[in-house]
């Protein structure tokens, strides 16, 4: 069902980080309510015209690209997790990875220096 | 007369062949040999890279994409040297109010070129450097997906230079050909009246950079699509390859429309076409055409540097990128948003107010991804295990620099702001704290960092922070007295300042431009710093001994161009661990420190790390 594997692909974490393009979206959405209910330049078919396909146009882009490439990324996941391969930016390129160590808790004060 | 002219012209013939047969021979040319080359280890990946040929020829007819990138970055060295020359000048013509050094003629032309050249022939270059060289490693391609259109788009660049830069040549011949004076904006009718011949060549000049660049970035859309290694893809694609994808997408859509538009500009200015006249199009139209490119164009040079940082902050910190994924998204978000912005750049042209009102809502929009990508940044750092090396040191100062340019752009959006804002110095002292504290930062930190792999070598360290704070201490006083004189109401573009002091406070505007103007000589003063620890550290740095010069493994961060860059050595030291060692014994009681011991913890810098980085530790 294309239905499923729909869901499967934005499943709730995907739609967590797609929700950074919402904001920029909902400001978009903000504009076009407030100049539609607010209109101090009063009406006139073409410059209106632009004005909001500027905004719509802009922000269909968004959502659309938005759409796209969480799906592409989200299969791409799916696809690593199936060959048992790891996320990581420092993985692939067939080299074999280091084992991801856990991050040291403490912050120094900076620079590699060697212990003296 | 034509028979001595005929032997004059082939004698002339035969010396030029023989000056290419002598050029094409010298050997020093060769002198070096890249450890990351084909030619070096004969296995690179590609094939065609196996052998090189000798002397300056190799150079001419590489297509190898670690050649070209390497062809990229002198370039645009090059052009940053003259843009840097440019812009001293200018400031020390506006350390007093009047007419000192230079008259306005050569002031407007130093601004053109300082503009056009710090754009498009660093800029854009600086970041194919980077690009070229490390993009088919990162991905875990052999090479671009088209290495002699790579070549191609390079050699367009040093003809568009020189175009670019001919006035300055010609003007003393006393041929005509002045420097363009229209500043990098060319706008109408200012640029299409201009008589002198040496704006054609300018628009020549920017033209052959265009095309350039699209070459480029259809390559670069091609090689990230197709040329992935088989465990790389669109979920582990690393974030310098995204912000290069989503730069090339937005040249692909903004170069051929400048290029388009500079034509039409060429025909009004030789053909009597009338696209930008007053009684034509209207100039209006030329600044619709330009910011629709000009304004992406903002976002090619301002991307990449992020997804620069975005790779190497993390290194130094110790953990990974906060929020990758969110980091993806706001890059694609603002590649598209880049193209709804436009006409922020002509709040004050009189355009239709309703238009405007919808031009600042999506500018305030694309200020929301900018900034979640600061926060990332900044949260990757949080509890982090910190590393002020330069290159992290780099970063740092992109990040406090981007936070002051970036909020002040945020202002500019707002029309009514814009409005008295509007062409005076602080729209300068802001776009500077992108352009300068930004994308030539993460550039800086960018050469520092992967300085290891393209020469074998570890540059000098202190000089290498003398170099970043020099740079930061410069650059927030020359555009922080910027932004000061802007809400004073200096213009800009000016070589002068002599106005009543009853119209604006002549004594404070000429203290800030002082002020502004010992900045703009401590970065200069900076930059000879780093020009000298690069070349003489080519030369002269310490070999390293191991492949992880940052101890990135420690961490799990070794990247996929390092794991590249060890199999090159290995298979270059013949895989014998042991007399890496060995080696690095040697260097270690050569540099005369006290710990002779290899230590297993490679932090305590004991033993044959030492080698690798005696001279990057204090």
């Amino acid at each position: 069902m294309a239905s499923d594997s729909e869901g499967k692909t934005f499943d709730r974490e995907t739609l967590l980080d797609l929700v950074v393009n919402a904001i920029p979206l909902g400001i978009i959405l903000f504009f076009i309510l407030a100049f539609a209910l607010i209109n101090p330049f009063g009406s006139n078919p073409v410059n209106t015209a632009i004005q909001f396909s500027i905004m719509a146009v802009t922000g269909a882009a968004l959502l659309v690209l938005t759409y796209v490439s969480g799906k592409a990324i989200s299969e791409a996941e799916d696809e690593l997790e199936e060959k048992g391969l790891e996320l990581s930016e420092e993985a692939g390129a067939g080299e074999v990875a280091e084992p991801e160590s856990e991050p040291t808790p403490e912050t120094t004060d900076g620079d590699d220096e060697p212990a003296a | 007369m034509v028979g001595e002219q005929l032997a004059l012209t082939a004698l002339m013939g035969v010396f030029l062949v023989a000056v290419a047969g002598f050029l094409a021979r010298m050997e020093d040319w060769r002198s070096y040999t890249p450890l990351a080359g084909g030619s070096a280890i004969g296995d690179a990946g590609y094939g065609g890279h196996a052998e090189k040929p000798a002397g300056i020829v190799r150079w001419f007819t590489t297509v190898d994409h670690k050649d070209i990138g390497i062809l990229y970055g002198i370039y645009a060295l090059i052009a940053f040297f003259w843009g840097g020359a440019a812009v001293l000048l200018m400031r020390a013509e506006l350390a007093a109010p009047g007419f000192d050094i230079m008259q306005a003629q050569f002031y407007n032309s130093l601004l053109t070129s300082h503009g056009i050249t710090m754009l498009f022939l660093f800029g854009t270059p600086i970041i194919a450097a980077f690009s070229n060289y490390f993009i088919p490693l990162l991905i875990g391609a052999d090479d671009m997906a088209f290495p002699r259109i790579n070549a191609i788009a390079f050699w367009l660049l040093p003809p568009g230079a020189i175009l670019i830069w001919a006035g300055f040549f010609t003007a003393p011949l006393g041929l005509g050909i002045d420097p363009a004076q229209t500043s990098w904006t060319m706008y109408t009718p200012l640029s299409a009246e201009q008589a002198n011949p040496g704006v054609d060549l300018m628009l020549l000049g920017l033209h052959l950079t265009g095309v350039s660049a699209t070459m480029g970035a259809i390559n670069f859309i091609a090689t990230i699509f197709t040329e992935r290694g088989d465990e790389v893809n669109w979920a582990n694609l690393d974030i310098f390859s995204w912000t290069i994808l989503t730069q090339s997408a937005l040249i692909l859509f903004a170069f051929p429309l400048l290029g388009s538009a500079l034509i039409m500009l060429l025909l009004d200015r030789n053909f009597s076409t009338a696209f930008f006249a007053v009684e034509g199009g209207s100039p209006i139209l030329w600044q619709h055409l330009f910011w629709f490119f000009g304004h992406p164009e903002v976002y090619i040079l301002v991307l990449p540097p992020m997804g620069l940082v975005s790779w190497i902050l993390p290194k130094f910190s110790g953990r990974k990128l906060f929020g990758f994924k969110f980091v993806v998204y706001s890059t694609l978000a603002i590649g598209v948003l880049s193209f709804g912005v436009w006409a922020h750049h002509m709040f004050s042209t009189g355009i239709d107010p309703r238009i405007r009102a919808s031009f600042m809502a999506v500018s305030l929009a694309i200020a929301i991804p900018s900034a979640v990508k600061t926060f990332n940044w900044i949260t990757t750092m949080w509890n982090g295990n910190l590393r002020l090396t330069a290159p992290m040191l780099f970063c740092i100062g992109f990040i406090s620099n981007f936070v002051i340019g970036g909020i002040t752009g945020v202002f500019l959006a707002a029309i009514p702001v814009d409005l008295v804002l509007h062409d005076t110095y602080y729209v300068v002292g802001h776009f500077h704290y992108i352009v300068m504290g930004m994308i030539a930062f993460a550039g800086m930190g960018a050469l520092y960092y992967w300085f290891p792999i393209v020469t074998g070598r570890m540059y000098q360290r202190r000089l290498a922070k003398m170099h970043f704070w020099l740079s930061m201490i410069g650059t927030n006083i020359t555009f922080f007295a910027m932004l000061v004189l802007g809400y004073l109401g200096m213009p800009r573009r000016y070589a002068t300042y002599q106005f009543d002091g009853a119209i604006a406070p002549l004594a404070q505007v000429t203290t800030l431009h002082q002020i502004a103007t010992v900045g703009a000589f401590i970065i200069g003063f900076a930059q000879l710093i780093w020009a000298w620890n690069m070349v003489q550290s080519w030369y002269e740095g310490p070999e390293l001994d191991d492949a992880d010069p940052w101890n990135l493994k420690d961490d799990g961060m070794f990247g996929r161009e390092f794991q590249w860059f060890e199999t090159q050595k290995l298979a270059a030291d013949g895989g014998e661990s042991e007399e890496v060692r060995a080696d690095g014994g040697e260097v270690e009681t050569d540099g005369g420190e006290a710990t002779g011991r290899v230590s297993s913890d490679p932090r305590s810098d004991g033993g044959y790390r030492k080698a690798v980085r005696r001279v990057d530790d204090e």
